[in-house]
């Protein structure tokens, strides 16, 4: 240290100010660019309260919350092997079904979460929520999945108003994502998909892989 | 032998600097895209309440920048090889008790994190690993002077 000169000393302290100005930024621009806000557009179905989920059945017991994400793999196989049976479940009002669209996994996860809660708006949420799985891209963020894709998915389902295509093609509940992903992280959802009934996790390693299982975890919560 | 590390020494240094400091910018470079993934990775070593935990995915990755930037252009060299080996060691013990505790978690290191099936946890590497890097911290706590370093 001895042989430190004044420059030495100068550049030293601008390259500490340098990365503290880096990552003090950096931190404060993560939280801007990720916080939830209470004044983003909503679908009429989704409620705060419910972790601004896309609400079915708001009246009916005991409470079912699904979160997933439309590209997630693991996600499409529960709705393939426990879908049909939660659709029924919403169609004969023997539960209230709260859905959570995360969209961890990037761009076309949030621009299906958006194309699903526009779809609830038409009533549509059910088949739309179905369609997306069904047609999920075998890879994640491929450029398959933009507002055209969307749009034919909706028309697929029966889809037909504008409000529906502008609501997709303007991206109207894009920022939601970020309410229902904030909701999700308070309520310590660590993984898709997670299945909580009455606030309490199924257990992912036998109860998601086998409908059997499923609809007596079901069953055992009250769902008859 | 002891004439030898003296002149090996300051390359050591610059390699363990080299290393440690790649290995925290990559580290961070990747969570930083998915801030919410990350605060997932932390909340699922279920060790911290959720806000804090929360809170440290968002701060984390960009601390492992900091650190990462330091160690690479070698100013703070002491500190930030401290710093960075107290870092591992805070990896190391919420990997360990996730392990003990029979969680099935990806530990979030690179990107990722969550649950995730219990046949693809990797806890014993991902350990190893973080031992390999404290060591090279807490080298640098002891010989910061190396290489290459913008401060002499």
């Amino acid at each position: 240290m001895a042989m430190n000169s004044g420059s030495d000393k100068g550049t030293r302290n601008l390259v500490i100010g340098m990365v503290a100005f880096i990552v003090a930024v950096g931190i404060i621009f993560s939280f801007i660019s990720n916080r939830a806000n209470s004044n983003y557009a909503i679908p009429a179905t989704v409620s705060e309260a419910d972790g601004y989920g896309i609400v079915l059945n708001p009246t009916a017991t005991p409470t079912i919350d699904i979160w997933v994400d439309y590209q997630c793999p693991a996600c499409r196989t529960f709705e393939v092997l426990n879908g049909g049976y939660i659709n029924e479940v919403i169609a004969q009002k023997k539960a209230k079904v709260v859905f959570h669209p995360l969209t961890f996994i990037g761009a076309e996860s949030i621009i299906a979460a958006n194309a699903a809660a526009c779809a609830a708006d038409e009533n549509k949420f059910v088949d739309m929520n179905l369609a997306l799985f069904q047609n999920q891209p075998n890879n994640e963020n491929s450029g398959q999945w933009q507002a055209e894709a969307m749009l034919a998915l909706g028309e697929s389902v029966g889809i037909k108003s504008e409000t529906f295509k502008q609501c997709v093609r303007d991206g109207n509940y894009v920022k939601w994502t970020r309410n229902v992903t904030d909701a999700s992280a308070n309520k310590n959802v660590n993984s898709t998909p997670t299945i909580r009934i009455n606030g309490k996790d199924l257990d992912r390693n036998t109860e998601y892989g086998d409908p059997v299982k499923f609809k007596a975890a079901l069953a055992a919560a009250g769902v008859k | 032998m002891a004439d030898k590390f003296k002149v090996l020494q300051p390359w050591l240094t610059l390699l363990s600097r080299l290393i440690l400091g790649v290995v925290l910018l990559v580290a961070g470079g990747l969570k930083i895209g998915n801030l919410p993934k990350s605060a997932m990775a932390v909340r699922s070593y279920e060790m911290l309440p959720i806000p804090l935990a929360n809170f440290l995915g968002y701060t984390l990755p960009w601390i492992e920048i900091g650190l990462g930037l330091l160690l690479i252009v070698g100013v703070t060299v002491k500190i930030s090889g401290a710093l960075g080996a107290l870092t591992m060691l805070a990896f190391i013990i919420a990997i360990a008790q996730a392990w003990a505790r029979g969680l099935s978690i990806d530990c979030g290191c690179f990107g990722g994190g969550g649950a995730i099936d219990p046949e693809d946890t990797k806890y014993l590497s991902e350990i190893i690993r973080d031992i390999g890097l404290m060591a090279l911290g807490i080298f640098l706590y002891f010989y910061p002077k190396g290489r290459f370093a913008l401060e002499k």
